[in-house]
């Protein structure tokens, strides 16, 4: 540079020398006058000289300034080259979305990351704040603007703020944004540079614990939180208690904390439970017990509790969670209800024995009647009258000894909780039966049409099958029409797992409508009948059920009958 | 035909019935009666003094015996008869003869192997003939 300076005052001093020099040639061809001349050359040349000092000088002067303003410059270039290598790497390597706003033009941009997390191709992003504005969620852009605008005129001095922002496939994302503003030499906010994080992991993260957190504080059950250990052999410290605890223990959570549980113990607190709990905490384990507490005011309360060892990341025992329930008035429920099933058991037994006393006392002598008749008939009776007499005796005493036979079968069934079933071979079944009745048939010569198909046995009680069938059949004969022969259909048929059985009449039928709810009841009777005595049903019933099959009936009144049996095959 | 039974029972008709129809099905040559267990064992002890004089004495075969009596029940008169005192009697069989229908009480007869059957009241002639083919 120097160098050039010097060249160009060096040019200048010689062709300036060379146009003096080439003048006094000329001068001194064509004029006379030599001392003017040549103090005119020498005037000429001590003016060039100067003014090629001068010029040299003033060169040098200024190829100073630039070199200095040029090295600076250079300076500033590297600074800015620097830094902007830097916030390349910045925004590279940050996960945040770095966006920056020219407030006067409203000239928005954004960096990669708008795509990388949010899903935004360059040609669906608008560079303006509208397009910021538009994506944020609507319920949270109010709140959002009206705290940007307070930062943008300068009412407050940071911002940072959460909101939902929609990508492009309308998701939201929870974001945390943070800026700053640049400002002219005015004050006056022209720029705004911000970064948004993508929170929403975190957010949901919270979100579950905030759900988490809601399972202590609005549980009913009472949960206590201690330390790991203790050292003064006292159950470890309470460092956390909630809503429901405080409620059970009458205690304030300041009170609580920082206490050993020990502090709810009392003197009706069971030791032994005491003791089972130390040692489950010594040993780690997991514990569960019921004990006596002691609330603030020292009224007691019954409390079942777990004590459960709670282990952090590295497998080391970091607390003890302990949920505890108020079983004060269960137990007391408890109680009652038991104390109430053993009367009630008692009183069953009572009853059932003062049934069989009863049962005994009208059966002994009755049999005695019937002992007695018997030997009766071996005597031949002359007197006509007491002939008479003794029929009607004989007659009664069998009716009696049926009722108490009937109502000593009901009792028997209700006593018999386990009934042992066995194959029955239906064959057999109907011949016992008909041989029951073989003066009934014979007197009155039913047609009886029975069919069970493909069903040669069953698997039930013999014996009350039996009487449930004989029951039914004596109805239909019992019941008969008078104007008409009687037909009696028994049919048997396996339906999926049971099998059904009906017996239908066509006898006098029994008015429905009127009876429904008695037909099975105990001494209920419908028809006036000699020999009925309202057990016959009930017994079938009972019967059934305690094999536990079900019986309805079907009847309109002189028509006929039909009843249908269910029984589990 | 047996030579001597005995039918404990508190009923006189009872005891009368039982009689007549023992007779009618010629089942017993002779019948000794007791009024409840106590009276039973009584009858026992003092044919165990007789035994030891005369070993022919007549023992009953058979006794009847009535579950519900005062003093002495059929059940204690069984636990009673079962002890060591009345060995030399435990080849008498026992036939229970009740208006009974409490199922414990034929279940709980099952438990005395001297016990041959349990009968209901009242007692037949063709009852007593199915007898005579078991003893």
């Amino acid at each position: 540079m120097k160098n050039k300076t010097n060249q160009i005052t060096a040019f200048y001093i010689l062709a300036s020398l060379f146009i003096a020099i080439i003048s006094f040639k000329l001068l001194k061809t064509y004029t006379s006058t030599f001392d003017c001349h040549l103090y005119s050359f020498i005037k000429d040349l001590i003016f060039i000289t100067i003014t090629g000092l001068f010029f040299r000088y003033i060169l040098h002067k200024n190829d100073e300034k630039n070199t200095k303003f040029y090295e600076n410059l250079k300076q500033t270039n590297d600074k800015i080259k620097e830094s902007n290598e830097k916030y390349d790497i910045v925004a590279k390597a940050t996960s945040d979305t770095i966006w920056d706003w020219k407030i006067p033009e409203d000239n928005l941009t954004w960096n990669k990351g708008i795509k990388g997390i949010y899903g935004y191709n360059q040609d669906q992003i608008e560079n303006n704040s509208k397009w910021w504005f538009n994506n944020i969620h609507p319920e949270d852009s109010i709140k959002m603007s009206i705290k940007l605008y307070s930062f943008l005129e300068q009412k407050t001095e940071k911002w940072q703020d959460q909101y939902r922002f929609k990508c492009a496939d309308n998701t939201y994302k929870h974001v945390l944004d943070r800026g700053f503003l640049l400002k002219d030499k005015n004050g006056k906010a022209v720029r705004m540079i911000g970064a948004i994080q993508d929170i929403t992991k975190q957010k949901e993260e919270e979100n579950r614990l905030k759900l988490l957190e809601t399972v202590f504080t609005q549980a009913k059950d009472s949960i206590i939180i201690t330390e790991a250990e203790s050292n003064d052999g006292q159950i470890p410290k309470i460092v956390f208690a909630n809503p429901a605890y405080i409620n059970m223990s009458g205690y304030k959570t300041n009170e609580i904390i920082g206490k050993s549980p020990n502090l709810f113990m009392g003197k009706n607190s069971d030791i032994q439970q005491i003791e089972k709990l130390t040692n489950a905490i010594t040993n780690k384990e997991e514990c569960l017990l019921e004990i006596i507490c002691y609330k603030k005011d020292q009224s007691e309360y019954r409390v079942q509790l777990s004590f459960i060892p709670v282990y952090n990341l590295e497998h080391e025992l970091s607390h003890w969670i302990s949920i505890q329930r108020d079983v004060t008035e269960e137990k007391e429920l408890e109680k009652e209800k038991e104390q109430l099933i053993q009367e009630l058991t008692k009183n069953n037994k009572d009853l059932k024995q003062f049934s069989y006393i009863t049962s005994h006392n009208l059966r002994a002598p009755l049999s005695n009647l019937t002992g007695l008749l018997n030997l009766i008939k071996d005597i031949s009776i002359e007197d006509e009258e007491l002939k008479e007499i003794i029929t009607g005796f004989n007659k009664s005493t069998h009716l009696l000894n049926e009722t108490i036979n009937d109502l000593a079968k009901v009792i028997t069934i209700r006593d018999n909780s386990a009934i042992q079933n066995e194959e029955a071979l239906i064959k057999n079944v109907f011949q016992n039966i008909f041989n029951q009745l073989r003066f009934q048939i014979e007197s009155h010569k039913p047609e009886l049409n029975i069919n069970f198909g493909d069903i040669t046995t069953i698997y039930t009680h013999k014996a009350y099958f039996e009487s449930i069938i004989l029951n039914l059949l004596t109805n239909a004969i019992k019941y008969r029409s008078e104007d008409r022969k009687l037909i009696i259909e028994i049919t048997g048929a396996k339906i999926n797992n049971t099998i059904v059985i009906t017996v239908k009449d066509n006898g006098i039928g029994i008015n429905l409508e009127r009876h429904k709810d008695k037909i099975f009841g105990l001494y209920q009777r419908f028809h006036n009948h000699p020999d009925s005595k309202g057990l016959g049903l009930y017994l079938v019933k009972s019967q059934i059920e305690s094999m536990g099959g079900t019986i309805s009936i079907e009847s309109e009144v002189n028509k006929g009958t039909t009843f249908t049996l269910t029984f589990k095959a | 035909m047996l030579d001597l039974i005995m039918c404990v029972d508190d009923d006189p008709i009872t005891l009368m019935l039982l009689k007549k129809v023992i007779d009618k099905a010629a089942f017993s040559k002779e019948t000794i009666t007791a009024q409840n267990g106590e009276e039973a064992l009584e009858f026992f002890k003092s044919l165990k003094n007789t035994l030891t004089k005369d070993t022919t004495t007549n023992l009953p075969q058979l006794i009847f015996l009535d579950l519900n009596m005062p003093v002495m029940g059929g059940w204690e008169f069984l636990d009673c008869f079962n002890t060591p005192e009345y060995l030399n009697f435990n080849d008498i069989k026992v036939v229970i003869l009740s208006s009974t229908i409490d199922p414990e009480d034929i279940s709980k007869s099952k438990t005395y192997p001297i016990v041959i059957d349990f009968l209901p009241k009242p007692i037949t002639t063709s009852i007593l003939d199915y007898l005579k083919t078991k003893i």
